[in-house]
């Protein structure tokens, strides 16, 4: 099956998806990197770059690098913001045959188009590498008020690629779709993008199997990338006002101070307060100097204030103006907010969009990386990766058998793919035991008693012989239908007992919520209880050894030792069955140091030979 | 032959051409399960390969944000030093501090990228970030201004260097 990319081509970066398995995954470029700059260049030697290498001979080469093509691509020359742009592009646009544009790079004049299919093919030869296979087709995402022209001049870009384009889908509605949006009828969608240098926002309406744009707003001019010069910005006068050095002068103090003020940025998303320290940035008669500020987030905030209060406004007036200009709905109306771009990751954002809508927005998926997941989510439904057939389920909740001490065992933990199974081996709790009973548990509660019991079954017949030694294999398989078949066999007679339970998967989805819940709210209480099951085993397991071992010693060992060790026997019994779990293995502690003193004169080193308690060798609840 | 005869003999043939039917089907749903099957068994296998492949790349990148981190003490650490340097001589044991962080990022896999003065400025292993006047070609280094580091085989950081105008330069 041929894979389809789904592709972000975006102002400043770009990025690929693609459907692996059933789940949309970006791929990295040759350098390694999730996003790849949206920039071409015709270097000085007459070689082409794109992407990282193409920027990082931006500042020598600002004539032939050409960046943010996308605000040219299927636009008229006399377009005012055409106009607007060619002010400040650093290489030469002119008009072209019919109205349109070209863009110079190197001798030649190229169509906007041409320079999108330079990033696009460096995307698609990429891609291929890291798949190892060829691939022909892509979905390709465009901003939602791109028109016919424009959306033509991308589809003419993927073509010039080498791709079959299969759809061009609106950039917002692929946001949508990597949430899984798409399937919620008559819900009205609002996506808030704030990218490196754009600010688009969207308000969608999903119909029946259609997601339909009612408007589109934002700014072309505003995006993190402000957000980046304003903290610079600050930093520089700062610097000015202690100092009295304008560093803005110096290429490598300046370099410094963006990386720093991008990673303050950064880390005042999750950090509060953040170091900027950059020592030796700069040097006079007086010797080096350096670069120390403490930058909090409630700075940050106040230094781009209105570059949010715009973005909010904007929102306001494309949510709620009457068309054309506005979708015309009420704030309330608004059923869901989806984040797109990494400046979304700043708290303020979050909580100004939050505190307009009343809601929670949408932010689980990286913002950068979610419109390209979103066009391989498309791509996949394309390439028909998702059918029904295939469609497994998992166990809501996790299925356990009951051992020794009434511990609720797990076998098949929650949210495990089915159909699966699973065996593990188990022996008796008592000496000449000759049947276990098998309880069959659900729930998520580490104690038997406070699941839901499944079944429960005995298999008897097992062949009289010390605690431990018989091997019962009890094993779990649930097939795709989620019927759970359970058997016990004893290894020694291969004799079995098996039960098989109906719709273990299929409980109502209220039911698995409360049995989370449940397990949830008592988890102390439970590790208490199970803690204290267990110590009850261990006491019980070495109450039983060290009687055998008194036992079998005989009169090789003195009497006043066999004494000593049943009284720490007697007070070990009798704390046993008791609720203290502190005091069971305090007088275990006990009990282990004079067996071992008795073992040291006797034996040398003690053997392990007894079965412990663990994985593969509990012991089953005796019937 | 009686008519009960024929009647017999039409059910039979119309149990016949619906056991066909119902077997052709059956044929057809087999090939599209077996397929399926082939399918999973295949992107399970192949999933396990990439796994490891990731687990591989986890192991060799896993510690690429300390690494980027102390690079740029590693930076620092040299703007000290010339600054003490051009207070006076230094002492032995600060440069050997310096040696043993290089030796530690080195044994984890950094490696700085060699750049000499004069040499073509190449943009996959280095960042223009000023332009200057010079006696050399246009587009050779001028000047290494903060070194470029390569963890494995991925560019951790390129060099910053400043590029020749040259004389024949297009651009301001």
């Amino acid at each position: 099956m041929p894979k389809i990319l789904g592709i972000d081509l975006g102002t400043t970066n770009s990025a690929v998806a693609v459907v692996e398995g059933g789940e949309p995954n970006i791929l990295e470029n040759a350098e390694g990197n999730r996003t790849t700059p949206s920039i071409v260049a015709l270097s000085k030697s007459n070689e082409r770059l794109v992407g990282l290498l193409a920027k990082r001979q931006a500042v020598t080469n600002p004539k032939n690098t050409i960046f943010s093509v996308k605000r040219l691509v299927g636009r008229k020359f006399g377009d005012p913001e055409v106009q607007r742009d060619k002010t400040w592009l650093s290489y030469d646009i002119r008009e072209g045959g019919t109205g349109g544009i070209e863009v110079k790079m190197g001798d030649r004049w190229y169509s906007p188009e041409e320079i999108s299919a330079m990033v696009l093919a460096k995307l698609k030869t990429d891609a291929e590498a890291k798949l190892g296979e060829k691939v022909e087709e892509a979905v390709i995402t465009v901003p939602a008020y791109f028109d016919d022209s424009q959306r033509q001049a991308t589809k003419n870009a993927g073509e010039i690629a080498g791709f079959k384009v299969r759809r061009i889908i609106n950039e917002p509605t692929a946001a949508a779709l990597a949430y899984g949006l798409n399937k919620q009828k008559n819900e009205k969608i609002v996506v808030y993008d704030f990218g490196g240098g754009t600010f688009d926002i969207s308000v969608l309406e999903v119909g029946d199997d259609t997601v339909e744009v009612k408007s589109t707003g934002g700014d072309t001019h505003l995006g993190g990338d402000d957000f980046d010069k304003r903290i610079q910005e600050y930093l520089v006068s700062e610097y000015k006002k202690q100092e009295g050095v304008d560093i803005s002068k110096d290429p490598l103090a300046l370099q410094r101070l963006k990386e720093a003020a991008e990673r303050a940025k950064h880390e005042l998303s999750s950090a509060v307060e953040t170091e900027v320290n950059l020592p030796y940035i700069t040097s006079d008669a007086s010797g080096p100097k350096h670069f120390l500020l403490k930058l909090t987030r409630a700075k940050l905030e106040s230094l781009v204030q209105d570059l949010i209060e715009r973005s909010v406004t904007l929102t306001k007036e494309t949510v709620t103006a009457e068309a054309p200009k506005g979708a015309g709905f009420k704030l309330s109306d608004v059923n869901e907010v989806i984040l797109v771009g990494g400046q979304t990751r700043m708290p303020a954002i979050q909580n100004a969009v939050k505190n307009l809508f009343g809601k929670e927005p949408h932010k689980g998926i990286n913002p950068d990386e979610v419109v390209a997941i979103g066009a391989a989510v498309q791509a996949g439904i394309l390439q028909g990766d998702v059918k029904d057939i295939l469609l497994l389920d998992v166990t809501p909740l996790s299925l356990s058998i009951e051992t020794l001490g009434g511990v609720a065992t797990p076998m098949i933990p929650k949210n495990t793919t089915v159909p699966t199974s699973k065996a593990q081996t188990f022996s008796t709790a008592a000496d000449n035991q000759t049947s276990v009973e098998i309880h069959i548990l659900q729930g998520e509660r580490p104690m038997a008693a406070d699941n839901k019991t499944l079944a429960r079954f005995i298999l008897d017949g097992v062949p009289p012989a010390p605690r431990g030694l018989p091997q019962v294999e009890v094993s779990f398989d649930i097939d795709a239908n989620g019927i759970l078949s359970v058997s016990a066999k004893d290894k020694a007679t291969g004799k079995s007992q098996s039960v098989k339970i109906e719709a273990s998967t299929s409980l109502s989805k209220d039911e698995v919520e409360r049995l989370r819940r449940e397990a949830a709210e008592h988890a102390e209480e439970d590790a208490k209880k199970r803690d204290l099951a267990e110590s009850r085993n261990q006491a019980d397991n070495l109450v039983y050894t060290a009687e055998k071992s008194i036992r079998d010693a005989g009169d090789k060992i003195s009497a006043e030792a066999k004494n000593a060790v049943a009284e720490k026997v007697d007070t070990l019994k009798k704390v046993k069955d008791g609720s203290d779990a502190e005091a069971i293995k305090s007088a275990m502690a006990n009990l282990s140091a004079e067996i071992q003193k008795v073992g040291q004169a006797y034996y040398g080193p003690k053997d392990g030979g007894e079965t412990k308690d663990g994985s593969g060798n509990s012991e089953a609840k005796s019937d | 032959m009686s008519n009960e005869d024929q009647n017999e003999i039409m059910k039979t043939a119309a149990d016949h051409g619906a056991c066909k039917e119902k077997l052709g089907k059956c044929e057809e749903e087999k090939a599209e399960y077996l397929k399926g099957w082939q399918r999973t068994k295949a992107d399970f296998i192949n999933y396990k390969k990439d796994e490891v492949a990731r687990l591989g790349e986890i192991a060799r990148y896993g510690s690429e944000d300390l690494i980027k981190d102390l690079i740029t003490v590693l930076d620092n650490f040299d703007l000290g030093l010339r600054a003490l340097e051009k207070a006076g001589p230094v002492e032995k044991g600060i440069y050997m501090i310096r040696a043993q962080i290089e030796d530690i990022l080195r044994k984890r896999g950094l490696e700085r990228i060699p750049i000499s003065v004069g040499e073509k400025f190449d943009p996959a292993v280095s960042e223009a970030i000023a332009e200057g006047e010079s006696e050399l070609d246009a587009g050779s280094i001028i000047e290494e201004i903060e070194p470029g580091y390569r963890l494995y085989d991925k560019i951790l950081r390129p060099a910053r260097v400043k590029v020749a105008k040259g004389k024949d330069t297009t651009n301001k």
